[in-house]
C-alpha cells in the first residue's frame, strides 16, 4: 500500500510525460487550381516531417490551395491559431493566412496572389511556407515547414507599384561631381607657336634693314632738341614699361596715374620731338 | 575656438542648466509627472516602478480621468510634463482629456505613456489619439496576443496569455540597442495580458518591442473558441507589443501593450519560456526603467553643444565660422554633441553601423559626407564630429546641414547658411603658367618690340639712295 502510495504520484507524472500530447497534421496537401477549365493543376502531399521537394509555382490567376486535418495527439480536433505562414526568404516578412476548420480539425485556405503583400509580389525569391498549429492547454503547438512557393509573374499585368516607406536612417553618401578643369594643348604646339610668332620680329628687322633702315639722323635729331627726344623716346619706352608692371603686379588704379603722368609727357615733348622731325622733312633731307 | 552662440550666454546656460541638475537630477523637459488611474488606489499594484520615478526625480500627481480638477494645461502652459496613462475602464476619459487636449499635449513638448491591457477596453479618446499617430490597435479596442510557444509555462499553462520574451534586439542594425543593451543572456521579459497594435508606415514610428513570429492577437470575448480566418487582426512580428513614437519637436509617446508588466507582481515573478524553458527572474524592472525614462526624455536625448567651420587652406586666414566662402575652397566643419543618460550629459557615440551625415547643400545635397570623431576636441562630456572637404565650383547661399533624424533620439536639424562666391579676377592662374597661352605673349612681345623699333626707325632713319619709286617703275 505504500508502494503504491509513494509510487502513484510518480506514475501519474511519468504518464503526464508521456501524455505530453502535441498538434500535428494528417492529409497534408497542396495544390494549385487555374482559373481555366481543362486545366487539371498539381497536387503535391506533405506530412509534418516530409516537405514537398519541388517548389509549388503559382500563377498570377491560379488559386493556392492547402488543406490538412488537425490533430491533438492522433485525434481530429480544432486548434485556435491555424495559419500557414508564408515568409519572403531575403527580407523575412511573413504574412499569416489563417486556415478555415472545421469541429473535426478538417481545414484548408486559398492563397491568390490577390492576398499576398505587395512586397511578395515584387520580390524574386521564392516563398516558404511553413504551418502553425497551437492551442490552449498543454499539447505542444507545432510550426513546420512544408513546401516553397515560386510565384509565377504574367509578363502582361504590370507589377504593382510599391514605394519604400520612409524611414530615419542614414542617407547615401553624396559627392560633388566637378566641372573639369580648362585644358591646354601640349606644351610641343604652344612652344612651336610662340617661337614662330616670335620668329617674325628678326624676319621684320632683317626686311627693313635689307630696304635700307639706319638711324644716321639721330646725331642731328638729338643734336636739334636733345631734351625732347631724349624724353619722348623715353616716355614710349616707359609706357610699355607700365604696361608690364600692369601686367605683373599693378593693379588698374595703380597704373593710370602713372599712365596719364607718361601721356602727359609723351604729349607735351612729342610736339617738340615731332616738330624737329618735320623740319627735317621740310628741309628735304627726308 | 569660436561657439556658435556668444560665450557670456552659454555660460549662463550652463549655469542654468548645472543648477536645475543640482536640484534634481532628472529628464531635461521637467519633472511633473500626472499618472491617470481609474481609481487612485490602484497605484499599490505598481508601487516599485512609481517607487523608481519618484527616486529619479519624478513629483507624481495621481488623479483619475472623472476629478474635475484635472487639467493638462493651465493659462496655456503645461501644467504637466509627462503624462502616464494607466488602463481605465471608462469608455472615455472625459472633457479634460479629450484627444484633441493630448495632440496639443505632445505638440507643447509634453510626453505621454500609455499603458494597455487586454481586460480593459481602452478608452475612445486614448484609441483616436493613437489613431493620429497611424497607430492602429484591434477591432472593438480589446484584444489579447498569445503565443502557443514562448509563454510562460509557470503562470500560464493552459491560456498561453503571458508572453516570455528575451529583451528586445534592435529592430535595425543601425539603431542604438537602448533597451537590451547589459541585459543578461537568458533574461525574459513578461508580457503578461497584453494588446498588440498594428503600426503604420510612419518614419516617426518605432517598435520597442515585437511579438513573436508565433503570436497572434484575439478578441476573448468573441473569438474564444473560434477564429475566424477573416477576423485576424495582426500575427507575428507585425504587432507592436510596446512602441516609441517621436514628433518632430521631439515629444514623446510610448505605447506599451501590457500595464501589468509594470506591476511589483511582475518585477519580483519568475517566468520560463515555453513547457521547457528554464525559471528566470524577469527583466520587467530594468525595461520598465529604460521605457519610462526614454519616454520621459531621460535616455535618448542629444544636445548640440557648438558648431565651427572654418577654411582648411595654408596660408589663410583661419577665423572661425566666416560668412562667405569662394569655390573650390578647402573647408572643415565640426559639431560638438552630447547624449542624455538620466543625470548627466556625457559623449555622444554614434550606434555601430549608423553614421553623422554633414550635407552642404543649396535647394539640394551637393555634398552629403560622413562625419568622423574628432578626439583632439572631444572632452568626457560632448565628443566632436568633424570632416574637411573641398566645397563645390557653384556660387550661391549654401547651407551646412547636420539631419541627424534616428529612432530612440531625439531629432538634430542644425543649419549653418554661407555664402559661396565665384572666383575673383585675380585669383585665377596667371596666363603665362597657361601653356596654351604663350603663343598670344609672344604675340604682344613681337608687336611691342616692332613698335619701339618701328618709332626709332621713323624718326631717326636717313634716306638713302635706293628709293622704293625707282623699284616700282623699274
Amino acid at each position: 500500500m505504500r508502494f503504491t502510495q509513494s509510487f502513484a504520484p510518480a506514475l501519474l507524472l511519468l504518464a503526464g510525460v508521456a501524455q505530453a500530447t502535441s498538434w500535428g497534421f494528417d492529409d497534408g496537401s497542396v495544390s494549385v487550381v487555374a482559373k481555366r477549365a481543362g486545366d487539371a493543376g498539381s497536387k503535391e502531399r506533405f506530412t509534418s516531417k516530409t516537405l514537398v521537394t519541388k517548389p509549388v509555382s503559382l500563377g498570377s490567376t491560379d488559386t493556392l490551395k492547402v488543406s490538412l486535418t488537425a490533430k491533438d495527439n492522433g485525434k481530429g480536433k480544432r486548434p485556435h491559431q491555424a495559419f500557414v505562414i508564408l515568409k519572403e526568404k531575403e527580407t523575412g516578412l511573413e504574412a499569416p493566412f489563417p486556415l478555415t476548420v472545421k469541429e473535426s480539425g478538417k481545414a484548408v485556405v486559398s492563397i491568390t496572389h490577390k492576398d499576398l503583400p505587395v512586397q511578395f509580389l515584387i520580390s524574386d525569391e521564392p516563398l516558404e511556407a511553413s504551418i502553425i498549429l497551437g492551442s490552449f492547454g498543454s499539447s505542444e503547438a507545432l510550426n513546420a515547414p512544408v513546401f516553397d512557393v515560386k510565384l509565377q509573374k504574367d509578363p502582361n499585368v504590370p507589377l504593382p507599384s510599391y514605394e519604400k516607406p520612409v524611414r530615419y536612417g542614414k542617407k547615401e553618401d553624396v559627392h560633388h561631381i566637378f566641372r573639369a578643369d580648362p585644358t591646354s594643348p601640349p606644351k610641343v604646339i604652344s612652344i612651336f607657336f610662340a617661337l614662330a610668332v616670335l620668329a617674325t620680329v628678326p624676319v621684320l628687322l632683317i626686311s627693313w634693314i635689307l630696304l635700307g633702315a639706319n638711324l644716321n639722323h639721330l646725331s642731328k635729331a638729338i643734336g636739334a632738341a636733345p631734351v625732347s627726344h631724349a624724353t619722348f623716346f623715353g616716355s614710349i619706352l616707359a609706357m610699355e614699361g607700365v604696361f608690364f608692371l600692369y601686367y605683373t603686379s599693378w593693379n588698374l588704379f595703380q597704373a593710370l596715374p602713372v599712365i596719364s603722368a607718361v601721356a602727359v609727357v609723351t604729349v607735351l615733348s612729342g610736339t617738340k620731338a615731332l616738330g624737329e622731325v618735320q623740319s627735317r622733312r621740310l628741309a628735304g633731307e627726308r | 575656438m569660436l561657439r556658435s552662440t556668444s560665450p557670456l550666454l552659454s555660460l549662463f546656460a550652463f549655469l542654468l542648466c548645472w543648477g536645475a541638475a543640482l536640484v534634481s537630477a532628472v529628464s531635461i523637459t521637467g519633472n511633473r509627472l500626472l499618472a491617470i488611474f481609474d481609481e487612485v488606489g490602484e497605484k499599490e499594484n505598481y508601487t516599485k516602478f512609481l517607487g523608481d520615478l519618484e527616486s529619479r526625480g519624478f513629483q507624481i500627481t495621481y488623479e483619475t480621468p472623472k476629478s474635475e480638477s484635472l487639467a493638462l494645461f493651465h493659462l496655456g502652459e503645461r501644467a504637466y510634463d509627462h503624462v502616464i496613462f494607466f488602463p481605465t475602464k471608462t469608455k472615455g476619459l472625459g472633457p479634460n482629456l479629450t484627444p484633441q487636449i493630448l495632440v496639443n499635449f505632445l505638440n507643447a513638448k509634453g510626453n505621454i505613456l500609455q499603458t494597455l491591457s487586454s481586460t480593459t477596453t481602452t478608452p475612445n479618446s486614448l484609441v483616436s489619439l493613437l489613431a493620429e499617430l497611424d497607430i492602429t490597435l484591434p477591432a472593438e479596442r480589446t484584444g489579447l496576443v498569445v503565443d502557443h510557444f514562448s509563454y510562460d509555462a509557470l503562470s500560464a499553462p493552459e491560456t498561453h496569455d503571458v508572453l516570455a520574451l528575451p529583451p528586445p534586439a534592435p529592430v535595425r542594425n543601425d539603431i542604438s540597442p537602448l533597451f537590451s543593451t547589459g541585459a543578461p543572456k537568458d533574461a525574459l521579459l513578461a508580457f503578461p495580458h497584453g494588446v498588440g497594435a498594428v503600426l503604420g508606415p510612419r518614419e516617426h514610428l518605432t517598435p520597442i518591442l515585437r511579438a513573436p513570429k508565433t503570436a497572434y492577437s484575439y478578441n476573448p470575448k468573441e473569438q474564444a473558441e473560434v477564429l475566424d480566418a477573416t477576423d485576424l487582426f495582426a500575427a507575428g512580428q507585425q504587432l507592436s507589443l510596446a512602441t516609441a513614437f517621436q514628433a518632430i519637436n521631439s515629444a514623446r509617446l510610448v505605447l506599451l501593450g501590457s500595464a501589468e508588466m509594470l506591476q511589483d507582481k511582475w518585477f519580483l515573478a519568475e517566468v520560463a519560456a515555453g513547457p521547457n524553458g528554464k525559471p528566470v527572474k524577469t527583466f520587467n524592472r530594468e525595461f520598465a526603467k529604460r521605457v519610462s525614462a526614454w519616454a520621459f526624455q531621460e535616455l535618448g536625448v542629444l544636445r548640440v553643444n557648438w558648431i565651427e567651420h572654418h577654411l582648411n587652406e595654408v596660408s589663410a586666414v583661419n577665423k572661425s565660422n566666416p560668412h562667405i566662402y569662394r569655390v573650390k575652397n578647402d573647408v572643415t566643419y565640426t559639431i560638438s554633441l552630447s547624449e542624455y543618460a538620466y543625470n548627466k550629459w556625457s559623449s555622444f557615440s554614434l550606434p555601430a553601423n549608423d553614421v553623422l551625415q554633414l550635407e552642404f547643400s543649396m535647394l539640394s545635397p551637393f555634398h552629403r559626407l560622413p562625419l568622423s570623431l574628432d578626439k583632439a576636441h572631444s572632452t568626457p562630456e560632448a565628443s566632436a564630429y568633424t570632416v574637411s572637404f573641398k566645397l563645390p565650383d557653384q556660387h550661391g547661399i549654401f547651407n551646412f546641414k547636420v539631419n541627424y533624424k534616428r529612432p530612440f533620439f531625439t531629432n538634430i536639424e542644425e543649419k549653418n547658411t554661407v555664402s559661396v562666391r565665384h572666383m575673383a579676377h585675380d585669383e585665377w592662374p596667371r596666363s603665362f603658367v597657361i601653356s596654351g597661352a604663350w603663343p598670344w605673349i609672344a604675340g604682344i612681345g613681337a608687336t611691342i618690340s616692332g613698335w619701339v623699333v618701328f618709332v626709332a626707325l621713323w624718326m631717326y632713319s636717313a634716306p638713302t639712295d635706293k628709293k622704293m619709286g625707282n623699284k616700282k617703275t623699274n
